[in-house]
C-alpha cells in the first residue's frame, strides 16, 4: 500500500506526479509517494498560499491558530487515534528508528505543542503576544505590531520523527502563509500534522502547505525558493551553502546547521549512590535517535576525583548502553554508517593500544564507548551508539576543549552542584554553547527554548512601529481637533 | 627469528613459483610471530584483539590493521631509524602522513619487479616508457616513484623519460615522443598517476590532437584521481585514453597498491569496469565486514583486508578503506568506502574535520 506525503491546497491528487520511494526496516517495508511539482504547480501552490494567508490567516486571532494547533496535537497525542496509529506503524520502518523511541520521541515532542506550552512559546518571545493581533502599545512610546512572512519556506532535512513541527508550529503561530519542504528520510509527520490542522480549520488548511522536491536542480526548488520570504532551512554546512546562494538577497535566510552535542559529570554527581542512575541517563541521550540529534551526545567530560573514577563510570555507561539494546534495539546500519563505526573504533582500538584509552564494547556489540585518560577535544565520534568519555581533572578544563568548535555547539548536559553549574554555564556561554540540559533530557527541549539559541518567533516576525510622534501628529487630524 | 632470517626466508619464499593455501598459511605465521615480537604497537593491538602466535592458526584470523594507524603510529619492527628508506603517503590527515619504514628494500624490489615484467611486460624484455609522475629524486619518499623509477631502470627501453618536472608537464617533449613513437612503429608505454592523464586528456583535446600508439603499446595508471584533478568515472576515463591514444581498453592496465603494501595488484585491461585484480601468491586479500570484521562471503560486497608477507617490517595484514568484492581469480575494487554523514542533525567525522581545515 502507498502512502501519499504532503499537504497540496488547491491541487488535486490526480493533476500531480508522484515519485514512489521504499523504506526497509526491521524486516518491513514501505511505499511513500512524494509530490513531484512542475513549476508552474510550485508557483500557483506558493501563490494560493500567499493569497490565503493574507486574506485569512492575517486576520484570524492567535487564539485560534493555537486553538488548531492544540486539536491536531491532542488527536497525535491520543494512541486509539488512526494517524497515531500509522504513525507508530510507519515511523519506525521509514526511519529506522525502534518502535519504543518513536513511540516515546512522538508523545514528548507533541505534548510541547498543547495549548499551555504553546502559550508559553509566545510568551517566551512577546512581553505582549497581543501584538501579533494587531497594535499594542509599546514601552518606549507609540505602538508596536508584530507581522510573520507572507510565506515562509521550511527545508527540513534528517530523520527525526517530528522534528519538522518545531518549527511548522513557530511559523504557524506567527501567522506565516508555510510550504514546508519534507525531508526524505522522515517524509510523513509535517503532512499529516497539516492534514489535522486543515481538517480542524478548514481555513488554515488553506494557509498551509506541505511539498518536496529532489534537493538540487529540479524546477520546483527554484519556484519555491524564489516565492518564498523567508526560508528557514535545516542541513549540514555544505547543504545550506549551496541553497543560501540560490536565494534572492532579499530573502531572510534562517540556517540551523548540524550541531554535536557533549556532556559533563562532576566530582560531586559520581558517588556509589548517583553514578549508576546517571549512567543510565546519559546513555538515554545516546540512545534516544542513535545520536542523530543536533541535541545527542557524542563525548563526556568526567572530572576526576569523585567516589567512581571516570574509566569506571564509562563501564557503567557500557553497562547501560548494553542493558538499553535489549528495549532499543539499534537498527541495521547502512554501510556507510558501518563504516563510519568501524573508522571510529578502529581508531580507538589504535589509541588503546597506548597506556591512555580503554575501548569497551566488542566488535560485534550494538554500542562501543571509549575512555580517554587524558584531557581530549571535542570531536564527533561514529554515531549510532558510540561514545568517547574524557577524564579531566576538573570540569572547568572543558569549556577550552570545545571552543575551537563553537560553530557546531549547542546542548551540553551536565550533572553538577547548583555552583558549578552556574559558573560552568557562564564559561560555557561564552564559548557558544547555547543550551545546558539534564542528562536523561538532552533530547527534550523545553517549550519555548531557544533553538541555536536563536528566537524560535521572533526571528520569524518584522515590527511594525507607530512612532509615538505619529500618534501626536495624529491628533492635530482628528475632527474633534479645537 | 632474526631480521636476516625472515628476509632470507621471505625471498625464497616469493622466489616460489606459486604458493597453495597451506604453504601461504605456514609463512603468513611466521610472518605474524616476527611482527608480534618485534613491532610493539602491532603486539599491544593483536594482543588487545586476543590474537597472539598462540592462538592463530589460520592465516584469516591474523588482526588486521586499520590503514589509517599509520598515520599515527610507528608500526616498525626494526627502529625507525635504521631504515634504508620510508616511504610516506602522499594524503594527509591534518598534516599526518602514513609512513612504511623499510630496512632494506630487497624484498619490496623482488615483490615488485617479477609482478611487474608478469603482469605489465608479459613476456617483453623492454618497452620505451614516457612516465607521467615526478623522478624518483624529487619524490624520495614515495613508493610509486620508486616504483616507476625500478620499471625504467629494468624494463625501460633506452629513451625512457620522466616527463614530470618541477616545472610540471612537459606536454612539448610527450608530444614528441609520442609522434616518434607513432612514426617509427615502435610499442609504448606511458605510464603514471591517474590523475596525471587528465590535464594530458584536456590538452590533446585542445589542440585537437590524437596520437595513435603502435599496436603493442600501452597505458597505465594508478592511484586515482585523490583530488588532485577532476574526477572521471571509470569508463569515462578508459574510453577516453583508449581515444586519445589509440590504444584498446584492454591494453589500458590499473595497478592498485599503497604506501602501506610492498607488493600491487593488476588487472588484465580495462575492458569492462570494474575489472579483476590479483596480485603474488605472497600477498591474499580477504572482503570483511568492516563492523565486526568477519569474512564475507564470496560475491558479497565489503571491505578489502590485504594480507603482504612482503611487507615484512611493519604489518602484513591491512584493513583498507576500500570497498571490494572477491570473486574467482582476485577481487573487484569499487573505490574508496566513505562513512555516511548523519542522517539527523548531529555533525559527523567528515563535515567536522573539513570544517577544521578551514
Amino acid at each position: 500500500m502507498t502512502t501519499f506525503a504532503g499537504h497540496l491546497p488547491g491541487l488535486d491528487r490526480e493533476d500531480v506526479s508522484w515519485r514512489r520511494v521504499s523504506y526497509e526496516s526491521w524486516g518491513e517495508t514501505a511505499e511513500i509517494a512524494l509530490p513531484d511539482l512542475t513549476e508552474a504547480q510550485a508557483r500557483a501552490l506558493c501563490r494560493h498560499v500567499r493569497e490565503n494567508a493574507r486574506a485569512r490567516l492575517k486576520r484570524m486571532d492567535v487564539a485560534r491558530i493555537v486553538a488548531a494547533i492544540d486539536g491536531a496535537s491532542e488527536r497525535l497525542l491520543d494512541r486509539t487515534h488512526p494517524l497515531r496509529r500509522e504513525a507508530e506503524r510507519m515511523l519506525p520502518v521509514v526511519t529506522g528508528y525502534d518502535r519504543e523511541t518513536v513511540r516515546l520521541g512522538l508523545t514528548s515532542y507533541l505534548k510541547t505543542f498543547q495549548r499551555p506550552q504553546l502559550l508559553r512559546f509566545l510568551a517566551e518571545d512577546f512581553a505582549d503576544p497581543g501584538m501579533l493581533d494587531g497594535f499594542r502599545p509599546a514601552r518606549k512610546g507609540g505602538f508596536v505590531r508584530a507581522s510573520g512572512p507572507d510565506l515562509l519556506l521550511h527545508v527540513w532535512a534528517g530523520n527525526v520523527p517530528a522534528l519538522s513541527l518545531w518549527s511548522l508550529v513557530c511559523g504557524l503561530l506567527v501567522k506565516a502563509g508555510t510550504v514546508g519542504k519534507l525531508a526524505s528520510a522522515e517524509p510523513l509527520t509535517a503532512g499529516w500534522f497539516a492534514g489535522l490542522v486543515a481538517e480542524i480549520d478548514p481555513e488554515i488548511g488553506e494557509c498551509l502547505a506541505i511539498v518536496w522536491w529532489k534537493g538540487g536542480e529540479e524546477a520546483g526548488e527554484a519556484a519555491f525558493l524564489a516565492e518564498a520570504d523567508t526560508v528557514m532551512a535545516y542541513g549540514g554546512n555544505a547543504t545550506l551553502a549551496a541553497l543560501r546562494a540560490k536565494i534572492p538577497v532579499t530573502t531572510r535566510f534562517l540556517p540551523h546547521g548540524h550541531r554535536i552535542g557533549f556532556g559533563l559529570v562532576a566530582r560531586e554527581a559520581l558517588d556509589s549512590r548517583r553514578a549508576m542512575a546517571l549512567a543510565r541517563l546519559a546513555a538515554k541521550d545516546v540512545v534516544r535517535y542513535e545520536q542523530q540529534g543536533c541535541y545527542s551526545p557524542q563525548m563526556i567530560f568526567v572530572e576526576r576525583g569523585g567516589g567512581v573514577a571516570p574509566g569506571e563510570f564509562a563501564r557503567y555507561l557500557a553497562h547501560e548502553l548494553a542493558a538499553l539494546a535489549h528495549r532499543h534495539p539499534r537498527r541495521t546500519l547502512s554501510s556507510g554508517e558501518g563504516a563510519s563505526v568501524a573508522a571510529w573504533r578502529g581508531a580507538q582500538e589504535m589509541r588503546a593500544t597506548g597506556d591512555a584509552a580503554v575501548l569497551l564494547g566488542a566488535p560485534e556489540d550494538p554500542f562501543s564507548v571509549v575512555h580517554l585518560d587524558a584531557a581530549t577535544p571535542l570531536a564527533p565520534t561514529g554515531l549510532n551508539r558510540t561514545l568517547a568519555l574524557v577524564s579531566v581533572d576538573s570540569l572547568d578544563e572543558v569549556p577550552a576543549l570545545v571552543a575551537p568548535h563553537r560553530a557546531f555547539l549547542q546542548t551540553a548536559a551536565i550533572a553538577a552542584a547548583p555552583a558549578a553549574l552556574f559558573r560552568l554555564a557562564e564559561s560555557l556561554a561564552s564559548v557558544g554553547v547555547s543550551r545546558l540540559a539534564a542528562f536523561g533530557a538532552m533530547a527534550s527541549p523545553e517549550p519555548g527554548w531557544h533553538h541555536d539559541g536563536r528566537f524560535s518567533l521572533l526571528d520569524l516576525v518584522t515590527m511594525t512601529e507607530i512612532d509615538q510622534a505619529a500618534e501626536a501628529a495624529a491628533e492635530g487630524f482628528a475632527p474633534y481637533v479645537d | 627469528m632474526t631480521q636476516a632470517e625472515i628476509i632470507e626466508e621471505l625471498l625464497a619464499f616469493l622466489d616460489l613459483p606459486e604458493a597453495d593455501e597451506v604453504a601461504f598459511e605456514a609463512m603468513a605465521l611466521r610472518v605474524f610471530a616476527y611482527q608480534f615480537r618485534n613491532n610493539a604497537p602491532y603486539r599491544r593491538f593483536a594482543t588487545q584483539r586476543g590474537r597472539t602466535p598462540l592462538t592463530v592458526r589460520r592465516w584469516r584470523d591474523i588482526p588486521a590493521v586499520p590503514i589509517d594507524a599509520f598515520k599515527t603510529l610507528t608500526l616498525s619492527c626494526c627502529p625507525p631509524d635504521e631504515a634504508e628508506r620510508v616511504f610516506m603517503t602522499s594524503g594527509t590527515t591534518q598534516g599526518v602522513r602514513g609512513r612504511s619504514h623499510h630496512p632494506t628494500l630487497a624484498v619490496w624490489e623482488r615483490s615488485m619487479l617479477p609482478t611487474f615484467r608478469r603482469r605489465v611486460m608479459r613476456g617483453r624484455e623492454r618497452i620505451r616508457m614516457g612516465i607521467l609522475f615526478p623522478d624518483e629524486s624529487e619524490l624520495p619518499n614515495s613508493s610509486l616513484a620508486h616504483y616507476l623509477a625500478l620499471a625504467r631502470r629494468e624494463c625501460g627501453a633506452p629513451g625512457s623519460r620522466v616527463f614530470i618536472g618541477p616545472d610540471g608537464l612537459d606536454l612539448d617533449g610527450l608530444l614528441a615522443d609520442l609522434a616518434r613513437a607513432e612514426a617509427e612503429g615502435e610499442p609504448y608505454a606511458l605510464l603514471g598517476a591517474s590523475y596525471a592523464f587528465v590535464p594530458l586528456l584536456d590538452a590533446l583535446a585542445e589542440r585537437g590532437l590524437t596520437v595513435r600508439l603502435p599496436e603493442g603499446s600501452l597505458v597505465f595508471d594508478t592511484g586515482g584521481f585523490k583530488g588532485q584533478s577532476r574526477e572521471l568515472g571509470p569508463d569515462e576515463f578508459y574510453d577516453a585514453l583508449s581515444a586519445a591514444f589509440g590504444v584498446p581498453r584492454s591494453a589500458c592496465l590499473n595497478m592498485y597498491g599503497m604506501t602501506e603494501l610492498s607488493s600491487q595488484f593488476y588487472d588484465d585491461g580495462n575492458e569492462t569496469s570494474p575489472p579483476v585484480k590479483s596480485g603474488p601468491h605472497w600477498v591474499r586479500s580477504r572482503v570483511v565486514d568492516p563492523l565486526t570484521g568477519a569474512d564475507l562471503p564470496e560475491g558479497e560486497r565489503g571491505v578489502l583486508v590485504h594480507h603482504d608477507l612482503a611487507h615484512f617490517n611493519c604489518v602484513s595484514a591491512i584493513l583498507t578503506e576500500d570497498a571490494g568484492q572477491i570473486v574467482p581469480g582476485g577481487f573487484r575494487l569499487f573505490g574508496r568506502v566513505d562513512g555516511a554523514d548523519s542522517r539527523g542533525c548531529s555533525v559527523a567525522v567528515a563535515e567536522f574535520l573539513a570544517a577544521a581545515r578551514g
